[in-house]
């Protein structure tokens, strides 16, 4: 109550000495607008900073040749980085492809083989923190994966579709040595949907 | 496997993106923004319920898929890929030869395609898991069209081209390791197709107890408990069968088709089953605790078993269990069959029961308890007497703890406890009030289990003893948990239910060197724990060998494992010629034990080479999850095995082509042709149905186990039945997690309320002074 008092208060100093219901209404409203921009950009804020502690924790790990967490309480550590060299794009992707793990960086989904094995090896991200390059990728480009162990492996694009979450046909099995990175569709859509954009690519040797 | 499962995340698409990691918040700065996120959360909550709602619609399934499929049934290919209506069956005939150990069974079906057009069936059928089929008739009219054991992707052309020519044509693929698929191409307007397949299955031995286990249901989907026990056998089927609210498919008895009312079934759907046993002793009782039986007595050791004509409830598995006349079953048995220049033994071999010292090694015991949402109603009764049964076998020398888990895990004790009376009813009061809820997180608890402050210490047998219904879908993860950490405890799965994954418990028993028992029932609890406990509690039998004194054998299993009170040792062994002996030794607690067999006197058994192959291919895919062997020279491994021995396997697939073309150009054998096709007396409304509304959708906790059965019957269509034309789109299927965040959605309605308030406190002051 005393907060509420409080904004009454300030509202009501705004709003030229006295408190009208209307100013507590205006305050309220923007506070919550206020509240609601803060979180979008703290999505992004967290999405971005994740990256560059992400960054450093995947160096020490590639130096230690042991799994490093980007933060003490993490339940997740970097697997790899992905990069477009043509787009200048990379990100480090993370072991699983919680909802948690997204929020950091692109996740490595559980089942699927590492980056240059045989099979499909998928990587999830969001369409617009890590991976909203992939609306400017196209057939041909390269993707470069740098796993944790220190292997590379190079890809090359094959091709791109929108499929429905649940008829990917990706099979994680497949035949050759495939990847192919998953990102919700459309990219400008603000809401969310069952549609996803896969960009799949094969090992180039 | 090639429809291992991916572990993802619940895809409901309403992942919310607010509850970052405490500690992360902390970490980051705030902004302070968040103290006042109540206002959000009511934003928040908006975006997340249109996200959620636009998605049940698309998780619910309308249709059966392969993996749906318990009986074998006749699908015919619906509008959608991957997606069939179920024809009704006709006829079944059960041709089951017993020789000793060996059982070859010969399945006959006649199927009759009730439409008028040209169709093009998929056969879904379960087989016992260890079963190995190898042959395969297509009967069309007079046709008989013999199928030939190819790679999977070449009979698939070949199936596809004839497919194409309007050729009749059937292939056979594994679907998992006890359910495969038959396709069928063009079959004609009211035609009765026969499908006849061949399979190889070892007996079991139980004791005193030779038995088999017929998969054997007609009546589809929805079937009593009893019926479930068939997908008990379901290797990779964790959960397939699960019912009620786990149920993937909650609109599913919308689906089932009239052939389900058990009342038309009986008349309609007549099974007979023949079993020509030969047990290779003086038979004493032959009984089937499923079904009634009238038998011929041919001689001392042969009889013909048929089922009662006038009791043929074929909407269970059949179960035939046999027993010698007198005296203990023989406890060796040995058998043999010649393929070209090699032998091929096959043995089964008891070690004497030893009676427990007086001074037995006190016990550590762990015990696990599922409580999870897939264990609710009488699972969860069930383990929770398991356990208090086994705590009321502790002794006051043993020591003792207890850890509940579902998608949270709780440990009683910090670590293990003497058993002492106040522990125990301690422990047993812990358990008396567990109920069940939530998902299922198995890896941490068995993680838990397995870790053994004091790995060297001898005094103690550490057991762990697991109770679950094993719904989940990463059991590699806990292949690899167990192999890594087992260290010096033995593992001990008790399949809870009707369906537990038996996959997950079978192997987790063989790399944790226990044993896997399996409670299908409360009245069963009692039987079944007492006889575990009988293996808990007597000798093992350990370091097993065997010496070939001639020649060199290539013998399966690889490494021979430890036996339990009562348990038979099964081999299988190549060898240029079975002659000399063969002397096996191993300890049976502390006792030296070595057995000595004549390999010249094995008597001939029938299908030993292909039982041998199917063991080797076991032993390839165990090496494989146990990451010992590359996947790609596994796969060349199991291919080899296959062809030579005419198996079909996740490689191999048997196709047959009539060479005759019989579907007249103009007549289309499409997909879509098929709704138009659906048997008479169906209702397209009740097969097709409205989408349920979300409130049909399973409850939060279970999303991801409802996902993850649906990952298995997409991947299960997708690896048989994508015609070669098809597109990537309906092979085996990744489900994708939710990739959107709502920053930008909150950010426009942020600004937008901003605004808003910024409107009213410019207007809000004129107003006041004009009124």
């Amino acid at each position: 109550m005393s907060a509420v008092a409080a904004i009454k208060q300030e509202a009501g100093v705004r709003a030229g000495f006295r408190l009208s219901g209307r100013a507590v209404i205006a305050a309220l409203l923007a506070l919550a607008g206020f509240v609601l921009v803060g979180q979008g950009l703290y999505i992004h804020a967290k999405a971005a900073l994740a990256q560059v502690l992400l960054e450093r924790a995947f160096d020490d790990s590639l130096a230690t040749g042991k799994p490093v967490k980007a933060w003490g309480w993490a339940d997740t550590w970097p697997v790899a980085r992905i990069e477009v060299p043509r787009l200048k794009q990379s990100a480090i992707a993370l072991r699983g492809a919680s909802g948690e793990a997204l929020a950091f960086g692109p996740g490595h989904l559980d089942g699927t083989p590492e980056a240059g094995e045989r099979g499909t090896a998928i990587y999830a991200a969001h369409r617009d923190t890590h991976f909203a390059f992939l609306k400017d990728v196209t057939p041909g480009d390269e993707i470069v994966v740098r796993r944790a162990d220190g292997s590379v492996a190079r890809f090359r694009i094959e091709g791109t579709r929108v499929v429905r979450w649940d008829a990917s046909g990706l099979d994680p099995h497949a035949a050759g040595r495939n990847l192919a990175l998953v990102t919700c569709w459309p990219f400008d859509a603000t809401t969310r949907g069952p549609l996803r954009y896969v960009v799949e690519a094969r090992a180039i040797d | 496997m090639s429809y291992a499962l991916i572990d993802l995340p619940p895809l409901g698409g309403d992942i919310p993106e607010a509850p970052a990691p405490g500690g992360f918040r902390r970490f980051l700065l705030n902004l302070a923004l968040l103290s006042l996120a109540f206002v959000a959360s009511v934003g928040g909550l908006i975006v997340s319920t249109v996200a959620a709602s636009a998605e049940t619609a698309a998780r619910t399934l309308a249709f059966v898929t392969p993996g749906d499929m318990k009986s074998g049934s006749l699908l015919f290919k619906g509008s959608e890929p991957g997606k069939y209506v179920e024809a009704p069956r006709v006829k079944a005939d059960y041709d089951v030869t017993v020789s000793g150990p060996t059982i070859r069974t010969r399945v006959t079906q006649a199927f009759t395609n009730p439409t008028d057009g040209w169709v093009e069936g998929v056969y879904v059928y379960p087989l016992p898991e260890k079963g190995a089929v190898d042959a395969m008739k297509l009967i069309v009219g007079d046709r008989v069209i013999v199928a030939d054991v190819k790679e999977r992707q070449e009979a698939k052309r070949v199936y596809e081209e004839a497919k194409a020519d309007g050729k009749t044509a059937a292939l056979v693929e594994q679907e998992r390791p006890n359910l495969f698929t038959n396709s069928v191409a063009n079959i004609g307007p009211g035609e009765t197709i026969v499908v006849q397949m061949e399979y190889q299955a070892p007996a079991t031995q139980v004791e005193q107890r030779m038995s088999l286990r017929i998969p054997l249901v007609v009546a589809p989907r929805y079937m009593p408990t009893p019926v479930l026990q068939t997908v008990s056998m379901d290797e990779r089927g964790w959960g397939v069968t699960q019912a009620g609210a786990n149920d993937p498919v909650p609109d599913r008895d919308r689906i089932s088709p009239p052939v389900n009312d058990p009342r038309k079934v009986a008349p309609t759907n007549p099974v007979t089953i023949t079993v020509r046993l030969n047990a290779g002793f003086a038979l004493g009782e032959v009984a089937s605790s499923t079904h009634r039986l009238k038998e011929q007595v041919l001689s001392d050791d042969s009889r013909i078993v048929a089922l009662d004509e006038a009791d043929v409830p074929a909407d269970r598995d059949f179960e035939l269990s046999w027993t010698p006349k007198s005296g203990p079953t023989p406890s060796v048995g040995l058998f043999r069959e010649r393929i070209g220049a090699e032998d091929y033994v096959l043995g089964y071999v008891t070690p004497p029961a030893v009676e427990p010292q007086a001074e037995k090694r006190p016990r550590e015991a762990i015990f696990v308890i599922d409580n999870s949402g897939s264990m609710s109603g009488p699972s969860m009764a069930q383990a929770k007497a398991s356990l208090i049964f086994a705590l009321d076998r502790l002794t006051p020398a043993d020591r003792f703890d207890v850890i509940r888990f579902d998608d949270t895990m709780e440990r009683l004790f910090m670590d293990t406890v003497d058993a002492t009376p106040e522990n125990v009813a301690r422990a047993k009061d812990f358990v008396s009030r567990l109920t069940a809820d939530g998902g299922t997180e198995m890896l941490p608890p068995l993680k838990a289990a397995l870790f053994d402050p004091r790995p060297s210490e001898q005094r103690y047998l550490r057991q762990i003893v697991f109770l679950t219904d094993g719904a989940i879908g990463d059991e590699q993860r806990m292949f690899e948990a167990i192999g890594a950490n087992r260290g010096r405890s033995r593992l001990f799965m008790v399949g809870i239910g009707s369906a537990p994954n038996s996959y997950l418990m079978t192997r987790a028993a063989e790399l944790g060197r226990g044993t896997f028992t399996h409670i299908g029932g409360t009245e069963e609890v009692d039987a079944r724990m007492r006889e575990l406990f009988a293996k808990l509690e007597s000798p093992v039998v350990t370091g097993l060998s065997a010496k070939f004194e001639q020649g060199v054998a290539d013998m399966t299993p690889k490494i021979l494992p430890d036996l339990y009170r009562g348990e038979p040792l099964v081999f299988a062994a190549k060898i240029a010629e079975a002659k000399g002996a063969l002397t096996l030794s191993g300890m049976i607690g502390d006792t030296p034990w070595s057995a000595k067999l004549d390999l010249a006197k094995a008597a001939p058994g029938a299908g030993v080479s292909k039982l041998w192959a199917r063991r080797k291919i076991d032993d390839v895919e165990v090496a494989l999850t146990l990451r010992e062997t590359k996947p790609e020279a596994a796969d060349a491994a199991i291919l080899k095995l296959a062809l030579a021995h005419q198996l079909t396997t996740r490689l191999t697939s048997l196709v047959a082509v009539d060479q005759t073309p019989r579907r007249p150009a103009g007549a289309k054998l499409t997909r879509a042709d098929v709704p138009l096709n659906l048997p008479a007396g169906w209702d397209f409304d009740k097969v097709f149905g409205e989408q349920p509304g979300s409130e049909l959708a399973p409850p939060e906790m279970r999303k991801a186990e409802a996902e993850g059965l649906m990952k298995v019957a997409y991947q299960g269509v997708a690896q048989a039945k994508a015609p070669a034309q098809a597109t990537r789109a309906v092979q085996a299927q990744a489900p994708l997690p939710q990739t959107a965040t709502d920053a930008e959605l909150k950010t426009l309605l942020g600004f937008a309320l901003i605004l808003l308030s910024l409107g009213l406190l410019i207007v809000n002051p004129a107003r006041r002074r004009t009124a």
